[in-house]
């Protein structure tokens, strides 16, 4: 009999080799031996997800839940929303205690109604304890208080995304480390024609990531440590001068984004420059290996970096979180538990998450060691993001309040406001502020 | 029945003998006729309603209920000075200027963009449908498939048209920017960012509005039209009036009471219009094109202030209002249909 | 009101007396030029849905090498997505049945109300028709946050009754109104008549009344039907689970990739669920003209 440790280093060697045969093998001995909580008799469980990125993805996460239901005999129904939906759904269903028993949305979904959670802190502490403890940004997510009221299931990584010939058409060699440089960058790609572009639409995904790193790489914050809200101050200030530079350099109708536009873009060679998960990347690939030259040259010329460092000193970046919760109304809280761990296995999920094609980064330490991030050398910018990433609401908690600035847009609209020129950064700041301060009351 | 054994009654109205005898099971009658109708009223609308407007003074959440805080909601969105806030957005939208706002920042620009979007819409609809009513007016062949195709804005669901004019207003793709440079109005290298830019992406929903709106109003007017007398116009003819004038005098005179009922639906479905917005541009871009309606959406459903949302929605109450007395008074020349002695 | 609606339609249109005097040339500068070129602007949306949903993804985003405004590589397969790799049958179903229970919902009351208010003349009809009207004018966007917690309350959450219980408050005002105007174009002989003979009122509604209005019926039916297709803010609020939804709340959500829009598949969704209102007014739509004509004047 091997031992789990073993098992884990010889899944990890032999990559998805090994585990995708036995996959079903695998999950009966699971279920048999490791399962903390035995679903419910008749349980059957619906599971709310965003709608998959990478069609891969997608193909690997069904198996894994095919494998659940065969190893369990827990059927699982996977529902799809698009990105922005799944909070408006979930938010729903916990006002009105019904719905589907599990919801997998992102950043501080579950802390918008904490008391709705299922308290999955036996999952959470085995799944930690067994594979090297949680990125301290996973524990944040996932915790509200002592309690684990969802799982950190993975991080989505927000990277510059760039064409290689166009930084060096610019005069660059790579993407600068620091925001000056950066700025200089995004002014050349505009000069020699090849502009860059960020998403200034109401896009949770790509315009919070890099508007809340503008604020942050400056020094600003929405609230302090103790939930005061510090926004309107010189700090902010600058970074609102810096984005309105930034804005100025970029391609016209970023205020319109949302979280497609700059993909669409990106493949249609409209901008050079832009910040998105790998998907465009993956996108590209699949594009070029359906026959698409232009796609594979994108594909060839492209590559991912992390996001400059401001005045603050250190990395600001703000990558996605996808947290897996359970609702108390479910009626089949152990079958919603199992679940959770058994996606979280590393048996499962390194291949899901190599199935996603470095579009997912893990939220444990033992994924450090998951063979796939030796595949692609443009891809490695993505492994750290559990690691990299501040947490929503800044220095503040992670919490309803932090969840509610982020629903509600606050940093998003102040960039936005300050970028478009609609209101003066002190303005836009004011406005912030005002938001705030009612959100943190 | 109490119905059995009338007389045949000498005229035709209602106060004659036989009718009178019906009266005192008449009204039981009409209660269950009433019934179905009434029980999807009040229960779907007339208490939502009720609790809509309660709701506004709760800081009721999604998840928990909430407490009553009075007029607080109110006061955080229009301020201590909501007139002086109402007239300051307004110029500062139109006019560049920069007064302070002591509300809401953005519930002051959904009002202004709700006032701007129904306005605008409202009176170009108007004048676009009476010019379509007029044409669709005039005889000429295959003027009933004319007629049909015409429509089909009105009938197709407003979401998937709205989905279809997202992708002519891409940023990137747009068919229109590409026509236009096409015939050199655009330079060519030049992409216009149809929902990015805010005046532009003003005009742009308002344009979709319109577009879906103007069928409606015209094939209404049409139906007005039809009543007016032929008469009438030949009787002009002979009397030597230009079309203009026939129109001045005849047309529109005849006209005004569908227009007044036209425009009061038009002007208050634009007033609360969501799906389009919501669609297009989900308030942006910088809220230029948030409307009350999805303000309310975005701040209840999507924030969780079920509350704050609710007050939203009940402020567009007084707006509303207004609108329908300003048509009932103001254009309304007749009675309504529901019968007030008009028969 | 005259006794008279549907009739007056069908009564040729030489309204304007003076269109024999015209040249062909001014007929052609002030009707057809500009007739033309508001349909073309009426129609363009649904030429560019229809190209978009048969043209192949990579002249989507080509404006440069291929004309735009045509393809010659039509493809099928934004369509076969549509059809066999979603759930757009079951979409298609649910906007039926929701469509088809509101409405026959909504008629059966209307019948009733728009009866009772133009025939049984009770005491405070007048001010029940004013407050029906009224109510039509209540706009889903105030309603839809209440409405939210009481659908809840009365348990309809997620289910398709959360829309055919809700719809009819948009439909009963105005298909009241509608056949309000049809009711009393019926002659009062035949109802006395009847009455004479000893039919209740619940016979004269049913083998008079309604026969005799049925133009005003289909009117009816066609308008609440449309309305129903219509309806995103509660289908949109109300409705969560996939299985449940309805074609425009569907259509928007449904063909992202993530961050990908599938455009040919979402144009050729919106393109399938236009179709059925497009066929019922293609039948139907001089009925229309007729019911808003019947509607509208007095």
């Amino acid at each position: 009999m091997i031992s789990r440790r073993s098992l884990l280093k010889s899944t990890a060697a032999l990559g998805t080799a090994m585990a995708g045969v036995n996959l079903v093998g695998w999950a009966k001995a699971w279920a048999a031996t490791e399962m903390l909580n035995t679903p419910e008799d008749g349980a059957t469980l619906q599971l709310l997800r965003w709608k998959r990125f990478v069609q891969s993805e997608e193909d690997s996460f069904l198996k894994l839940v095919a494998a659940f239901t065969e190893a369990t005999g827990v059927p699982v129904e996977v529902l799809n929303e698009s990105l922005d939906d799944v909070q408006p759904k979930a938010s729903v269903a916990a006002n009105v205690d019904q719905g589907p028993d599990m919801f997998w949305g992102l950043y501080s979904l579950p802390h918008l109604f904490a008391e709705k959670c299922l308290d999955v802190s036996d999952v959470c502490g085995h799944i930690g304890q067994k594979y090297g403890g949680w990125a301290p940004s996973a524990e944040t997510y996932g915790k509200s208080g002592d309690k684990w009221i969802a799982m950190p299931v993975a991080y989505n990584a927000n990277l510059i995304n760039y064409r290689i010939s166009a930084i060096e058409e610019a005069g660059f060699s790579e993407i600068p480390g620091d925001t000056e440089g950066f700025l200089e960058l995004n002014k050349a790609l505009k000069g020699i024609g090849k502009p860059g572009g960020m998403a200034l639409g109401f896009a949770s995904g790509d315009g919070n990531a890099w508007t809340h790193w503008c604020l942050w790489s400056h020094g600003g914050n929405l609230v302090d440590e103790n939930d005061n809200v510090v926004i309107n101050s010189p700090e902010t200030e600058a970074a609102l001068t810096y984005a309105k530079a930034l804005y100025d350099a970029w391609i016209p109708g970023t205020a319109s984004w949302n979280d497609a536009f700059n993909n669409k873009a990106f493949l249609a060679e409209e901008v050079f420059l832009t910040n998105n998960g790998v998907s465009i990347y993956a996108a590209a690939k699949r594009n070029a290996a359906e026959g698409d030259a232009k796609a594979a040259e994108i594909a060839e010329d492209m590559d991912h970096a992390f996001w400059p460092i401001g005045p603050a000193g250190s990395p600001t970046e703000f990558h996605i979180c996808y947290p897996l919760l359970g609702m108390t109304y479910t009626k089949y809280p152990s079958a919603v538990k199992a679940f959770m761990q058994f996606m979280m296995e590393a048996e499962n999920y390194q291949p899901w998450l190599e199935g996603a094609v470095a579009y997912l980064s893990h939220s444990y330490a033992a994924g450090d060691d998951f063979a796939f991030w030796g595949n692609d050398p443009k891809l490695a910018a993505a492994k750290p993001a559990a690691y990299r990433t501040l947490t929503a609401g800044g220095k503040g908690s992670v919490g309803e309040k932090a969840a509610s600035a982020l629903a509600d847009f606050v940093v998003l609209s102040m960039i936005a406001n300050a970028c478009s020129g609609r209101a003066t950064p002190a303005d836009a700041m004011k406005v912030a502020e005002r938001q705030a301060q009612r959100i943190y009351r | 029945m109490a119905e059995i054994g009338l007389d045949r009654p000498v005229e035709r109205r209602e106060t004659s003998g036989a009718w009178a005898r019906l009266q005192t099971n008449r009204n039981w009658l009409g209660f269950w006729f009433m019934l179905p109708a009434a029980a999807f009223l009040v229960l779907f609308l007339a208490y939502p309603l009720g609790l809509g407007v309660y709701l506004s003074f709760t800081d009721t959440r999604i998840g928990r209920d909430g407490a009553w805080v009075g007029l607080e909601n109110y006061e955080w969105l229009m301020g201590m000075a909501p007139i002086a806030d109402f007239f300051g957005t307004i110029a500062n939208e139109l006019f560049g200027t920069r007064f302070a706002i002591s509300g809401d920042t953005v519930f002051w620009l959904s009002v202004f963009n709700t006032l701007l979007y129904t306005i605008v819409a409202s009176v170009i609809k108007f004048a676009v449908g009476l010019y379509l009513a007029l044409l669709l007016n005039r005889h000429m062949p295959f003027k009933a498939i004319i007629r049909a195709v015409v429509l089909i804005p009105f009938i197709v669901p407003t979401v998937l048209s709205a989905i279809a004019f997202w992708w002519i207003f891409d940023t990137q793709f747009s068919i229109l920017t590409w026509m236009l440079q096409g015939i050199g109005l655009v330079a060519a290298d030049h992409q216009i960012a149809w929902l990015g830019e805010e005046t532009l992406a003003r005009a742009s929903v308002i344009f979709a509005n319109i577009w879906r709106g103007v069928p409606f109003i015209a094939i209404t007017l049409l139906a007005g039209l039809q009543t007016v007398p032929g008469s009438l116009y030949e009787a002009a003819v002979i009397d030597g009036a230009t079309r203009w004038q026939m129109f001045k005098h005849i047309t529109y005179p005849l006209l005004t009471p569908i227009i007044a009922v036209v425009m009061t639906f038009s002007v208050l479905f634009t007033f609360t219009d969501f799906q389009l917005i919501w669609v297009l541009t989900r308030g942006g871009p910088v809220n230029s094109t948030h409307l009350m309606a999805t303000l309310s959406y975005q701040r209840a459903i999507l924030g969780g202030y079920l509350g704050e949302g609710a007050a939203i929605s009940t402020a567009m109450i007084p707006f509303l209002l207004a609108a329908i007395m300003f048509s009932w008074f103001g254009l309304q020349r007749r009675k309504w249909q529901h019968g007030e002695g008009n028969d | 009101m005259t006794d008279q609606a549907a009739p007056t339609v069908a009564q040729e249109d030489h309204r304007e007396g003076m269109d024999y005097l015209e040249t062909p040339l001014s007929r052609l500068v002030t009707l057809w030029i500009p007739l033309i070129i508001i349909m073309v602007v009426l129609l363009f949306p649904f030429y560019w849905m229809g190209l978009t949903a048969v043209k192949p993804n990579n002249e989507l985003i080509d404006l440069e090498t291929t004309n735009p405004l045509w393809t010659w590589n039509p493809t099928l397969s934004h369509i076969y997505v549509l059809l066999f790799e979603t759930a757009y049958p079951t979409w298609l179903w649910n906007t039926m049945s929701v469509a088809i229970g509101a409405t026959i919902l909504s008629l059966i009351a209307s019948v009733g109300a728009a009866y009772a208010i133009v025939r049984i003349k009770y005491r405070g009809a007048n001010w029940v028709g004013g407050a029906i009207f009224l109510a039509y004018l209540v706009p889903p966007s105030i309603l839809f946050i209440p409405l939210a917690t009481i659908i809840v309350q009365y348990g309809l959450f997620d289910t398709p009754f959360a829309l055919i219980l809700t719809y009819p408050t948009i439909l009963i005002p105005f298909s009241t109104w509608l056949l309000m105007g049809y009711f009393k174009t019926i002659p009062f002989e035949l109802e006395e008549c009847a009455l004479i003979d000893g039919a209740t009122r619940w016979q004269i509604l049913t083998k008079i009344v309604l026969p005799l209005a049925i133009p005003g019926l289909i009117s009816a039916f066609i308008f609440c039907f449309t309305l129903c297709w219509n309806e995103y803010i509660y289908a949109l609020t109300f409705i969560s689970n996939a299985d449940n939804k309805t074609v425009p709340v569907a259509i928007v959500t449904s063909f992202t990739d993530g961050d990908v829009f599938r455009w040919g598949s979402i144009m050729a969704g919106a393109l399938a669920g236009s179709l059925p209102l497009v066929i019922l007014y293609a039948f139907f739509v001089e009925h229309y003209v007729a019911a808003m004509t019947g509607a509208v004047k007095e």
